[in-house]
């Protein structure tokens, strides 16, 4: 077995590095060369000197921060090489834009799962099976307790909370980028026809959508002084971080829900102070990851961004899949 | 009319937070359900009953069998979700694909009681086969009730009163009437639901049921602007509340819990058969020490509790007394709505009348409560800091105007309880919790120091805002020294303030003393471990009380 130093991707201050083509990927600290998976802000640092993302990361991350960054751009399954390495993005399914990332060197094989879900999602590209020798996977959901219901359903779940409670204003916390939209997109589709609204950060992200030829559904931007009335029976979409605070006062006779996957545990739900949640998420659940484990064929996998202990234990025990600890 | 409402009902509680939408929601359901399964839904609801028919330990044992899961893995997930129940239904999810026809008519009624009490007439191996095929067979969204009921751990934020408050608006009849309705046994049965639901206000049936018992509230600083002639002052004794019913010549003993408690203490009942009026008091039940007149602790009383049908040697070994606070019915009488001061005349005129006739023989098993009569507020005071000495927990204070009503009514009755004892503790372990507080270390163990020794003291979980916990739990997880299954031995560096009602000498304790109802009051954030106190502290305090 080789030591940690002499694998092609490892952890270094936390973070995952390529020592070849001296590249980080998602660091969350300055470096010279970033590969981005994603647009999300807990995969992307200020002041790297230059980015290397698809397409659409590229656009939103603008769209995000500012044109003030270097980024260069490929489509998805297009090779590049940066010292001899060759290197590629291949759809995650987790959002639009989205990308695993593939390093070839002398024959050996490394992906990066990135975040990644496989159900169906109208807003992004399918998650694609990449074959590989070595698999660096995320498992924020590695527990078999964890098994998604198909979107749909929670999307007519939703407009049946929203529609059995007329008389109020209902509040769906989610995640600005990717879920929204999703979520949107979705609920357009189930048999609640009211008004919807959104927050600016999520009005913008919905814009930056169609401008990359997603079919998002129409919203009204929302203003802090909208007449009660107005609102009664609609459906407002709000990031997270507005859930505690002040911002709720501008609302009247409101019932809140929150749409994630950590949503399908009862403890969590009542202690996360929502009136509901919804169990929907952009990452993989258990099977999820399982699949793409096998699929990949990788007889190494490592494990970051989550609690990996029960997966990795299951893998070995179950399915003689060798996990190997990065140690950060 | 199927199970599948009921799951929805029980989705729908554990939403909701306001109280007039669960009563709404409630109020629907049993006004779109048969009586039958209404009668079973307020059985559950109230938790009348919570029968465990396997364990939680059973059901995961089970399903590891049935779909070759791994126990560790399962117990991995219990850790994070902190309930058997639930964690087996959000395991068996897209599991059960078989072809079997669903029972997707099922009914609650016929779940409770067929389906489940048949389970416990057959042996291991066909009880296994038979849960089995149930989660094969029932609905998905069926799955956590049926398992929670089988564990008997299904529980739902509804209160008693929530209950009696969407049946008295369903039928447009007082809640006062419906919580007596409610009072003492509870079958489910369509008799049962019909008498709730009755629109006739005096039913023969109420007879055989106890009055909603009347609860103090904390003591509010508002009430120290009242004169003090307008209460009523009596000891607050740590016993079992209860109300002492002798209706058509029959005595009944029903605690607060509407348990009917005659066999654990029969000479109670055949002393007061002897009298010859008809009443209900209201009272406590003690195990009295005759000779100082006062008390003895409660872990004396709670060696006759679960006793049924105790020997001589145990009644003469642990000799009870029941204390009347209150008369509530007289001969047929229901005098609840006269004022307390008035019911108190009452209660003394009858009590001397019954302790006068020699044949009667109650004077050694009952008698009523003491009045105290402070001059002032700062005397109330001082009586109350003397309660420890007689073994109370403080002081009832009640308006003597007070009609005897419901429930924790607010501006009636007052408990002033003596401050509590308090010591600095480290803490030294800690335990992930269970239900709501799954995935966070929420029980905590403290020690006190002996040399240069930290010595287990007690345990505790409550106190805590949300925020500390959470702050708390973080903590742990970097300072983990060991981790011993869902315990974690922590590296001794945070102060606590512990306040406890007892303390008392244990043997079964390494640290050699047990306190009764710990809590935590304070993180001592500006203490260090040198600053908790030592078990010498805590003897002194010992010393002090007794």
């Amino acid at each position: 077995m080789r030591t940690k130093q002499e694998y092609l991707i490892r952890y270094k201050d936390g973070n995952l590095y390529c020592e070849l083509a001296d590249i980080w990927i998602d660091p969350s600290k300055p470096v010279k060369k970033a590969l981005i998976t994603h647009a999300h802000f807990d995969h992307f640092t200020f002041g790297c000197e230059e980015y290397i993302s698809t397409k659409e990361t590229a656009i939103l991350l603008k769209e995000r921060v500012g044109d003030n960054i270097k980024i260069k751009t490929f489509e998805y399954g297009e090779e590049f090489k940066i010292n001899g390495i060759n290197i590629s993005f291949h759809p995650s399914g987790h959002i639009l834009g989205s990308s695993q990332i593939r390093f070839i060197f002398a024959e050996e094989k490394w992906l990066i799962s990135g975040d990644f879900k496989l159900q169906k999602d109208q807003t992004c590209k399918q998650y694609e099976i990449v074959k590989t020798d070595y698999l660096i996977s995320e498992c924020t959901f590695g527990l078999p307790i964890f098994k998604w219901d198909e979107s749909n359903k929670i999307a007519n779940d939703i407009s049946k909370w929203i529609i059995n409670s007329p008389e109020k204003t209902s509040l769906l916390f989610c995640y600005s980028l990717g879920k929204a939209q999703r979520l949107l997109n979705e609920i357009s589709q189930t048999n609640f026809k009211g008004n919807i609204y959104s927050h600016g950060s999520i009005h913008k992200m919905n814009n930056s959508y169609r401008e990359l030829g997603i079919d998002i559904k129409e919203t009204i931007k929302i203003e802090n002084k909208k007449k009660i009335d107005e609102l009664k029976g609609s459906l407002i979409l709000l990031p997270p971080s507005l859930s505690k605070g002040s911002y709720l006062k501008n609302f009247k006779n409101i019932q809140t829900a929150f749409a994630s996957g950590w949503m399908s545990i009862r403890a969590l739900r009542k202690r996360s102070g929502y009136d509901k949640g919804f169990a929907i998420s952009d990452h993989a659940d258990w099977d999820g990851i399982l699949e793409v484990v096998k699929k990949s064929e990788a007889k190494n996998v490592f494990f970051h961004h989550g609690d990996s202990e029960a997966l990795s234990k299951y893998l070995v025990e179950k399915e003689s899949i060798n996990v190997l600890l990065f140690g950060k | 009319m199927s199970l599948k409402k009921f799951s929805e009902l029980f989705g729908d509680l554990d939403s909701i937070n306001s109280t007039n939408n669960k009563i709404e929601v409630l109020k629907n359901y049993f006004l779109s359900n048969d009586p039958i399964d209404n009668s079973w839904a307020i059985y559950l609801l109230t938790g009348k009953s919570n029968k465990r028919f396997i364990s939680g330990r059973y059901l995961k044992n089970l399903f590891s069998q049935i779909y070759e899961y791994p126990q560790w893995l399962i117990d991995t997930c219990y850790l994070k979700v902190g309930d058997s129940a639930e964690v087996i239904t959000l395991l068996l999810k897209n599991k059960t694909n078989s072809r079997k026809k669903k029972l997707s008519n099922i009914s609650l009624n016929e779940l409770l009681s067929q389906t489940i009490p048949a389970l416990s007439k057959l042996n291991e191996e066909e009880k296994n086969l038979e849960i089995k095929n149930l989660w094969e067979t029932l609905p998905e969204e069926n799955h956590l009730i049926f398992n929670k009921i089988l564990t008997g751990t299904f529980r739902v934020g509804v209160s008693i009163g929530l209950i009696t408050k969407s049946i008295s608006k369903l039928i447009n009849i007082d809640e006062e009437i419906i919580s007596h309705r409610l009072m003492g046994d509870f079958k489910p049965s369509i008799d049962s639901y019909e008498f709730l639901i009755n629109k006739n206000i005096n039913l023969q049936e109420l007879n055989s049921k106890p009055f909603p018992f009347l609860l103090a509230n904390t003591i509010e600083d508002k009430i120290f602007k009242n004169s003090i002639n307008d209460f009523q002052f009596e000891w607050k004794y740590d016993g079992i509340r209860m109300q002492l019913i002798k209706r058509s010549g029959n005595v009944s003993l029903w605690t607060r819990g509407q348990e009917l408690v005659n066999e654990s203490f029969p000479e109670l009942v055949e002393k007061m058969s002897n009298i010859k009026d008809d009443f209900v008091l209201d009272g406590e039940l003690l195990v009295w020490n005759f000779k100082e007149q006062i008390a003895f602790d409660f872990s004396l009383l709670q060696k006759r509790i679960n006793r049924k049908s105790p020997t001589r040697s145990i009644q003469i070994k642990y000799p009870i007394i029941f204390i009347a606070y209150d008369l509530l019915e007289i001969n047929g009488r229901d005098i609840r709505e006269f004022k307390l001061e008035n019911r108190r005349i009452e209660l003394e005129k009858y009590f001397s009348k019954w302790q006068i006739k020699i044949e009667n023989n109650v004077s050694d098993i009952f008698k009523i409560c003491d009045l105290i009569f402070p001059k002032d507020w700062p005397d109330a005071l001082t009586f109350k800091e003397k309660s420890r000495e007689n073994n109370t927990e403080g002081l009832i204070i009640k308006k003597k105007t007070s009609i005897y009503s419901s429930g924790r009514k607010k501006g009636i009755w007052w408990k002033y309880k003596v401050d509590p004892m308090q010591l600095d503790a480290v803490l030294i372990y800690a335990k992930g919790g269970s239900g709501r507080r799954a995935g966070l270390y929420t029980d905590y163990s403290f020690a006190l120091w002996k040399d240069k020794e930290l010595i287990k003291f007690a345990s505790a979980y409550s106190g805590l805002t949300n925020i500390e916990i959470k702050e708390l739990d973080k903590w742990i997880r970097k300072n983990t020294i060991e981790k011993f299954g869902p315990v974690r031995s922590l590296k001794p560096e945070m102060v606590f303030e512990i306040s406890f009602e007892k303390i008392q000498i244990s043997k079964r304790h390494k640290s050699g003393i047990a306190v009764r109802f710990p809590r935590i009051t304070k993180w001592r954030k500006d203490k260090k471990i040198n600053d908790a106190d030592s078990l010498e502290n805590a003897y002194e305090l010992m010393k002090k009380i007794s």
